[in-house]
């Protein structure tokens, strides 16, 4: 442990934590300025957490404590994941480890709370949107884990530090491993933080919706944590988009200063995205998801050819 | 010898138990065999943790032997674990007629045959066990549902397809004793066809008895119609005790097996896994949903299973004790939460009077401890962190993992089709429980009210709070069970222990870290949230009220997926509406995923041996001029078979 390490670590979970919803801002700006509107601005995220955070909480009747906890618990676990992904190779260990694989149960046991919460509340809307996540993430989950083994194979650890500094360098590029599962990684990612053409977070029209119906029972604080939630997701996939599946570079500097641009640049993606593609029909996902599947199975071959 | 006094002692507690429930009242017969299977678990899991045996060796000789080693003892320690909470339950669940004594004491048989199988040394007592654990459950279920015909009919396809399916295991069993192969290295000099079939008839053989897709028609019908505490026994004990000598066979004794067999291991592992768990989706029937549950996990169990097999074809020894660890864990830890979980509907059962999950609901708040014990057993089975269903099922991930990256491309592509089987079956098996705890625990009661036929007493709370503490515990310190499964391979295996979960390569699961973390997350963000209310609201309904009718369903919770899985699936719907002068009257709507292994493999399969029975039937046609020529007939052909030399 030394004095960059420290620094490290500070950068990923300050990032994680405070810096999460400036990604969601950028994303809205860029929207609005690609559709010909003003836009907010990048700290829109930031006021409406304030304005969230001063109101009270609803009470809904016959609850249980679960529906209090779910938020919590949600949002503790994505506070975990913050911790173990990295953002660069030289990341400190917060205790949690780098695995690869507790990322993806912790992913699902934050999705089980708040499909549990909408289930407390009884909500059809919430629970329409939680029936749609969960059946949805069978394929996103098979096919995260697929491609998140396809790096872990050529790194020979599911270790997220290790991957990072096996996939650094450009002569990686030249098989097509990396671009191959790049594909199926980015439906993931863009599954996961529910952005178009998957999901849409602008929308609460209850025949589109997925991520925003279990939320539509809570205020307040809760709401808060909820949004924070959504925001830390886009954290930590374009964070792992940026630096294990694009080219980075093997040296820590390099990796930290990369870091902040290569973000950008994805969020400008996504909001390109958001501008041009529409919405597909809800059962379509899960071939999309099939087709990263897919993909990153023959990324899997190429990667043994290779070999 | 300590450990054999304590069984000795277990056992015989076991049986005057099984007599008092007989002579004097259940009740504190059940304390007792309790307390006999506390001493198993003792003995149990002293011979597995100290790494002691007992008694005599494995022998291929037909005079009954007994002893104890390491992996019967961890056996013996998770039979002990599930069988004391599940007799301390039965208190509570049994009244005190005569039916009920009689199931107290066929538990206490029931019982004895699986540690007999345990600490069998012989073919003969092995064979003997195996008999006596098909047969009992089904005296049991008949006892418990005297006259009835879907329990009778039950009954006999159990009976039926596990005794089809159990010649396989006589057949393995007999083949390794005929080679004097049981228990002993001369195993490694078995010939290749030899070898196959020992391979083949086991797995089919102790396959159907566990419960392995495509055998395992028998078990979503016996295992619900039994009394709760008799399935949590049959998913948590009787189906492990088959995997038990599954490794036994195709672990211990034979030596390294082609990679071939390894990757059926795998792929009947995968269809296990995710067939079971996408018919458990669409049963409505909590019992039936969790049988269906136990062939997923089985699946699981076989993929870990099949992992090793595939290491030890590719001469990855350590990695191949750690799939074969893995296999184990899960074997203990689903024997844990189902058996939790099956005396969960057995408690809601009796509260409500029937299983059916779209009519139950609130539960949490009526049944507290009840409740929260099975939303943890829920969470468990489910796979999520940080309980012990994660810690086995990350760990069979990781051998998936390691299984493609050893392997060449075939191998490597077998791996990554049974990751992603894994996976998806991970994901399926939220989906079935997030449906499970909302309609059962959460939310707010569905139609029928309550009946409450029976509170349940604290002896039934104690047990299930037991085994819920059991999966907290297992799943913050998976290393140190870890740790002791990792020495059961019969190549040497070596694991630090620790208690979170370290291998090689670097991968790392520090359980109690991550435990550590969310709970001290969840505290902070409990008291960041704080409590200023603003008003207690009903739930948003488009202004109406959310009277039961419009509640949601378990087919409305699992129809997205339904709807995607269509051509897989091939439901089943019809809508019938019907008018009078334009004004439609009544809708019904059915809709139902059937069985396609029932439909499109047992069924035709039962037509042609019915067709065929039909023939051979003429061969018996009551004409004693035709026996005579049958006799006649036999007579010649045996005279020129000696003629020939082929009998002497």
């Amino acid at each position: 442990m030394n004095m960059s390490s420290y620094l490290l670590g500070l950068i990923q979970v300050f990032g994680g934590i405070i810096l999460s919803p400036i990604l969601v801002g950028v994303i809205q700006q860029l929207k609005a300025v690609m559709q010909g509107r003003r836009g907010p601005g990048i700290f829109q995220p930031y006021r409406e957490l304030k304005r969230l955070w001063g109101k009270g909480l609803v009470n809904v009747a016959g609850t249980t404590i679960i529906y209090k906890l779910a938020p919590v618990i949600s949002s503790s676990v994505l506070v975990i994941a913050i911790c173990i992904v990295p953002i660069s190779s030289r990341s400190p260990n917060f205790g949690f480890g780098h695995d690869a694989l507790v990322l993806v149960g912790l992913l699902a046991l934050g999705r089980f709370s708040i499909a549990a919460s909408s289930w407390d509340t009884q909500n059809g809307f919430g629970l329409m949107g939680a029936s749609r996540d969960i059946a949805i993430s069978v394929f996103a989950e098979s096919c995260l884990v697929i491609s998140l083994a396809v790096v872990m194979l050529s790194a020979r650890s599911s270790d997220l530090r290790t991957m990072i500094s096996v996939t650094a360098g450009p002569e990686r590029w030249i098989s097509p491993v990396l671009p191959l599962v790049l594909i199926s990684f980015t439906v993931v990612a863009i599954t996961e933080i529910g952005r178009q053409p998957v999901d849409n977070p602008d929308t609460h029209l209850e025949l589109t919706m997925i991520h925003e119906g279990p939320l539509l029972e809570y205020a307040g604080r809760d709401l808060a944590l909820l949004q924070w939630n959504m925001a830390a997701r886009h954290w930590i996939f374009l964070v792992l988009i940026c630096q294990i599946f694009l080219p980075h570079g093997s040296s820590t500097l390099v990796q930290l200063i990369a870091l902040p641009i290569v973000i950008l640049a994805l969020c400008v993606v996504a909001a390109a995205i958001e501008t041009v593609v529409v919405k597909m029909r809800v059962l379509e996902v899960p071939r999309l998801l099939s087709v990263g599947t897919v993909t990153a199975m023959m990324a899997l071959l190429a990667l043994k050819a290779t070999l | 010898m300590p450990i054999t006094a304590v069984l000795v002692s277990g056992i015989v507690l076991v049986v005057l138990g099984g007599l008092l429930a007989l002579l004097v009242n259940p009740k504190s017969a059940n304390y007792i065999q309790a307390c006999g299977t506390c001493a198993l678990l003792v003995a149990g899991f002293y011979s597995f943790v100290a790494t002691r045996s007992v008694g005599a060796r494995f022998t291929s000789n037909l005079h009954p032997q007994v002893g104890l080693d390491p992996l019967s003892g961890f056996f013996l320690a998770l039979l002990g674990i599930v069988a004391m909470p599940v007799l301390v339950f039965s208190t509570g669940y049994f009244d005190s007629s005569t039916r009920s004594r009689l199931l107290a004491w066929l538990s206490s048989l029931f019982l004895l045959a699986m540690v007999l199988l345990l600490c069998a040394r012989d073919p003969t007592l092995l064979l003997g066990g195996w008999e006596m654990m098909t047969l009992i459950p089904a005296v049991m279920i008949l006892v418990a549902h005297p006259r009835e015909p879907k329990a009778s009919r039950a009954v006999w396809i159990y009976l039926g397809v596990t005794h089809i399916g159990g010649a396989g295991t006589w057949v393995a069993i007999l083949v390794l004793a005929g080679h004097h192969a049981l228990g002993g290295p001369s195993s490694l000099h078995l010939a290749y066809g030899i070898q196959v079939l020992v391979c083949v008839s086991a797995i089919i053989g102790l396959g159907t008895k566990a419960g392995l897709m495509p055998f395992h028609v028998w078990l979503p019908r016996a295992h619900p119609i039994a009394p709760a505490p008799v399935s949590a026994l049959m998913s948590g004990v009787m189906i492990k005790v088959s995997i038990y000598l599954l490794v036994r066979i195709l672990i211990d004794w034979l030596g390294p097996v082609p990679m071939w067999i390894g990757i059926i291991v795998l792929a009947l592992g995968a269809l296990s896994a995710v067939g079971g768990v996408t018919s458990a989706i669409f049963q409505h029937e909590l019992k039936r949903l969790l049988a269906m549950h136990s062939i997923e996990n089985i699946g699981i169990i076989t993929l870990a299973l099949g992992a090793s097999l595939c290491f030890r074809a590719q001469h990855e020894l350590v990695w191949a004790s750690i799939a074969l660890g893995a296999a184990l864990f899960h074997s203990l830890n689903h024997a844990i939460f189902k058996s939790l979980l099956f005396l969960g509907s057995g408690t809601f059962e009796k509260y409500l009077g029937a299983l059916n999950i779209d009519r139950m609901g609130g539960l949490l708040r009526k049944l507290p401890i009840i409740g929260v014990s099975f939303l943890v057993g829920s969470m468990a089975i489910a796979g999520l962190p940080p309980l012990n269903g994660f810690a086995s099922e990350w760990l069979t991930l990781q051998s998936l993992i390691h299984v493609s990256q050893f392997g060449k491309m075939g191998e490597s592509l077998a791996g990554a089709l049974a990751l992603v089987a894994l996976a998806v079956t991970a994901a399926l098996a939220v989906l079935c429980f997030i449906k499970v705890i909302g309609l059962v625990l959460l939310g707010s009661q569905r139609s029928t009210p309550y009946s409450k036929a029976m509170e349940p007493t604290r002896p039934m709370n104690i047990a299930l709070a037991f085994l819920a503490l059991c999966c907290l515990v297992i799943g913050v310190v998976p290393g140190l069970v870890f740790g002791y499964l990792i020495h059961l391979s019969p190549w040497q295996g070596s694991h630090r222990l620790s208690t979170g979960l370290y291998l090689p390569g670097g991968d790392s699961l520090p359980t109690l870290w991550v435990t550590g973390g969310l709970l001290c997350l969840v505290g902070i963000f409990y008291l960041a949230r704080g409590t200023k209310t603003a008003s207690e609201s009903p739930t948003w309904a488009c202004g109406q009220d959310l009277s039961p009718r419009l509640l949601w369903t378990s087919s409305g919770f699992s129809k997205p997926l339904k709807m995607t899985l269509q051509t897989l699936l091939r439901p089943s719907r019809s809508i019938n509406t019907s008018e009078l002068g334009n004004v439609v009257q009544k809708v019904t709507y059915q809709s139902s995923v059937p069985h396609h292994f029932e439909s499109h493999l047992y069924a035709p399969l039962h037509r042609f041996m019915l067709t065929q029975a039909v023939r051979v039937r003429k061969l018996q046609s009551g004409k004693l001029s035709v026996y005579v020529s049958y006799l006649i007939g036999l007579v010649i052909v045996a005279l020129s078979l000696i003629r020939l030399g082929v009998i002497r």
